[in-house]
């Protein structure tokens, strides 16, 4: 079994690896001004990942925001406003000639009346839309700002969708193939990757309400890591504790976790500076797991003074928060149902939550989980076989975790047999304790807070199917890792 | 059919797992196999992965019901009993299974169904399945004890052999259909009492396919 824990565990590493060159990546074409394919917040924080306090201020995050969202754009097409250039090109042509002049200027007259109508068509055009969303919302009684909103929106869609013809034609896809998951995912990278039209506004909108929200909590910088009190319910992941991490650890990136993890004044000498190459000895980041683990309120304001408010206010702040987020996702997909009627049937409703919370991001990761379950195939046969000291001699690791003295992965692994004889297969019972291994292994401890968020956002339709088993699974053996006794002997 | 209705409200929308016991000592109930049996008709196949093994679905057509089963093992051992709540506690039903020859595995399924009674209630159907019949003559556990027991706790017993492919297909329809039964009790239940929209977000409704999860749970323990 240890062998395959290895197995997990190296492509575990080999994913972050990966990942974290993507978002390296990312980080170096923001910096020279590259373009970035999609408005989103988490490359913003990822660009300021090595800095102290990697939080930008709301107003930056908006406008960071826009300016992403303008290199996207792509303009095409004549507008109202290519008369204007047309017309000045003509200006200076009238000085040549006469009859130049006397044409251009029945030019003029005929581009400004063209300019009226088209206004003119332009406004009807608008109120007609406006009425056709009247009519869609046919309860014109008493709106609430709501329903006037979604009003407005749906009249900007509509008129979006006069202006450019993919919408259509992904209408015409969709119709054609109502059940198919690929048309519903692509026509929302499709719908996110053009910043012109209202949904995608409206995300960013929301976006930065979000973070204008979430910046107060989480501009405080990062929190002394001082072991607080475990209070009684601290062992589980309770719902205070994983909304603390939810959005604090995600942003931050590991390298700004790492970072504020060792700048702590915990007795520790060996913890790696900010400094040092994200390739210091594997003991430091169980060491950032332990601490991490061993911090339920981790992230409380390091302020004492502010303190004693803000440690409940923060809790409270950050469930109004998450209550947004889920209002927001209601909004979007609201929106996104009308604007695409076709994925209002049954089969389209259901892949349409899972496709909005893919595009938010966090299935990437249940993708991650996954493919880290899926590749080890079964090691050699392995009947009766007793996996223990000896096997894990082999890992080359020390005993013992050298912060807390707990013993590491190396220490004496009583893996007692599994699958004995011919007759078992073992499932689960080999599944948790290669998960815990792994998860001690990995030391990313954003991973506690990964899953509550995934659990918060990620679709029923998800948690209800495999990637929901693998995430439970996950979440077990994270919970293991926490409830094993400081000290105590780790039994994998 | 159209797709069955067991989404129900409320929470009931995600619905799984259970328990399997496991300790030292050699070899297991069973419970994966049996699984595996049941929806690959596999049997000691040496190709599936752990993470295969773990989870399983399999469709179903009951009463021109389209039913979509998603299986759930869980993990045995004693040190993960505790994680337990994680994966059971919103499921349908729960197969707990022993091993015909092992005394302990049978006491370890009385623990998980006093668990999960306290835990669950009486919303969770049980089933308690002596595995292995086909070692017949090692058996240490007698029949007519353990029917006893499942049906003072309210559980059925079945007997079966992944090896010899024996009571399984009628163990995990019989306990489909009870589940549905269950789902629909609940779901008239509910509908009169009016209005739920509270509660409704953890278990948005599935419309399609809405799975409907158990689990295989079961020890896997032997001396």
């Amino acid at each position: 079994m240890l062998k395959l824990a290895e197995q997990c565990l190296e492509r575990v590493k080999s994913i972050a690896a990966v990942l974290g060159k993507a978002q390296v990546k990312v980080a170096a074409q923001e910096r020279g001004g590259g373009p970035a394919p999609l408005p989103r917040h988490r490359r913003v924080c990822s660009d300021e990942g090595g800095k102290l306090s990697p939080f930008l201020p709301p107003e930056i995050f908006q406008k960071l925001q826009i300016a992403e969202a303008q290199s996207a754009r792509k303009y095409g097409g004549l507008g109202p406003g290519s008369w204007d250039t047309g017309a000045g090109t003509w200006e200076a042509q009238t000085q040549r000639t006469l009859s130049l002049q006397r044409q251009m200027m029945e030019n003029l007259v005929i581009a400004k009346a063209r300019e009226e109508t088209l206004q003119r068509k332009m406004e009807e055009r608008r109120l007609r839309l406006q009425e056709a969303a009247n009519r869609r919302f046919s309860s014109s009684v008493a709106l609430t700002p709501e329903e006037q909103e979604q009003r407005a929106l749906y009249a900007a869609i509509l008129e979006y969708e006069q202006d450019h013809d993919w919408p259509r034609q992904w209408k015409v896809q969709l119709k054609r193939s109502p059940a198919d998951l690929s048309v519903v995912s692509g026509l929302f990278s499709c719908l996110l990757s053009c910043p012109e039209h209202p949904i995608s506004q409206l995300l960013r909108r929301l976006q930065c309400a979000v973070y204008t929200r979430l910046y107060p909590a989480i501009s405080r910088g990062p929190a002394d890591a001082s072991p607080a009190s475990p209070s009684p319910g601290g062992r589980r992941l309770r719902a205070s504790r994983s909304l603390h991490c939810m959005f604090s650890v995600p942003e931050h990136g590991p390298a700004a976790l790492r970072h504020s993890q060792s700048s702590t004044p915990l007795a520790d000498s060996s913890a790696p500076g900010p400094a040092e190459p994200p390739e210091p000895a594997r003991e430091s980041s169980f060491e950032d797991l332990e601490r991490f683990l061993a911090s339920p309120e981790g992230w409380a304001p390091a302020d004492p003074p502010a303190s004693s408010g803000q440690d409940t206010a923060l809790p409270e702040l950050l469930k109004g928060i998450v209550r947004d987020i889920h209002n927001a996702i209601d909004r979007l997909l609201a929106l996104t149902l009308l604007a695409f009627e076709g994925l209002g049937t049954a089969a389209g409703k259901d892949h349409l939550t899972p496709a909005l919370c893919c595009s938010a991001g966090p299935a990437r990761h249940l993708r991650v989980c996954r493919g880290v379950l899926r590749h080890p195939g079964r090691p050699e046969p392995r009947h009766g076989r007793h996996v223990s000291a000896g096997a894990t001699e082999s890992t080359g690791r020390e005993g013992r975790c050298g912060a807390c003295g707990q013993p590491g992965i190396g220490a004496p692994v009583p893996v007692a047999t599994m699958a004995d004889g011919p007759c078992c297969h073992s499932g689960a019972d080999d599944l948790l304790p290669i998960l815990s291994y792994v998860v001690l292994q990995t030391g990313l401890p954003q991973l506690l807070s990964e899953c509550a968020a995934l659990e918060e956002f990620i679709h029923e339709g998800y948690l209800i199917g495999e990637e929901g088993y693998c995430l439970t699974s996950l979440q077990s053996a994270l919970s293991y890792v926490e409830s094993l006794p400081r000290g105590g002997e780790v039994i994998l | 059919g159209p797709p069955s209705s067991l989404g129900g409200g409320g929470a009931s929308g995600r619905r799984r797992v259970s328990p399997s016991h496991w300790r030292g000592g050699c070899g297991c109930v069973g419970k994966t196999s049996l699984v595996l049996r049941y929806c690959e008709n596999k049997f000691n196949d040496k190709h599936i992965t752990t993470l295969q093994a773990s989870f399983l679905t399999k469709k179903l057509n009951i009463g021109g019901k389209r039913v979509n089963l998603a299986i759930w093992d869980t993990a045995g051992q004693e040190r993960f009993h505790a994680l337990g709540p994680i994966y059971y506690r919103d499921s349908n039903g729960a197969i707990l299974v022993y091993d015909i020859t092992d005394e302990d595995s049978f006491q370890k399924v009385k623990n998980w169904v006093k668990e999960l009674r306290k835990m669950l209630g009486n919303e969770i159907c049980l089933c308690i399945v002596g595995n292995k019949i086909d070692l017949e003559k090692e058996r240490h556990v007698s029949v007519q004890e353990a029917e006893m027991y499942a049906e003072s706790v309210g559980a059925k017993h079945y007997h079966t052999s992944a090896k010899q492919n024996k009571g399984i297909e009628e163990l995990f329809l019989d306990l489909c259909k009870r589940m549905i039964e269950t789902a629909q009790v609940d779901e008239r239940a509910r509908g009169n009492g009016s209005s739920q929209s509270g509660i409704a977000r953890r278990g948005v409704q599935i419309i399609d396919d809405e799975p409907q999860v158990q689990s295989s749970g079961g020890c896997c323990s032997s001396g």
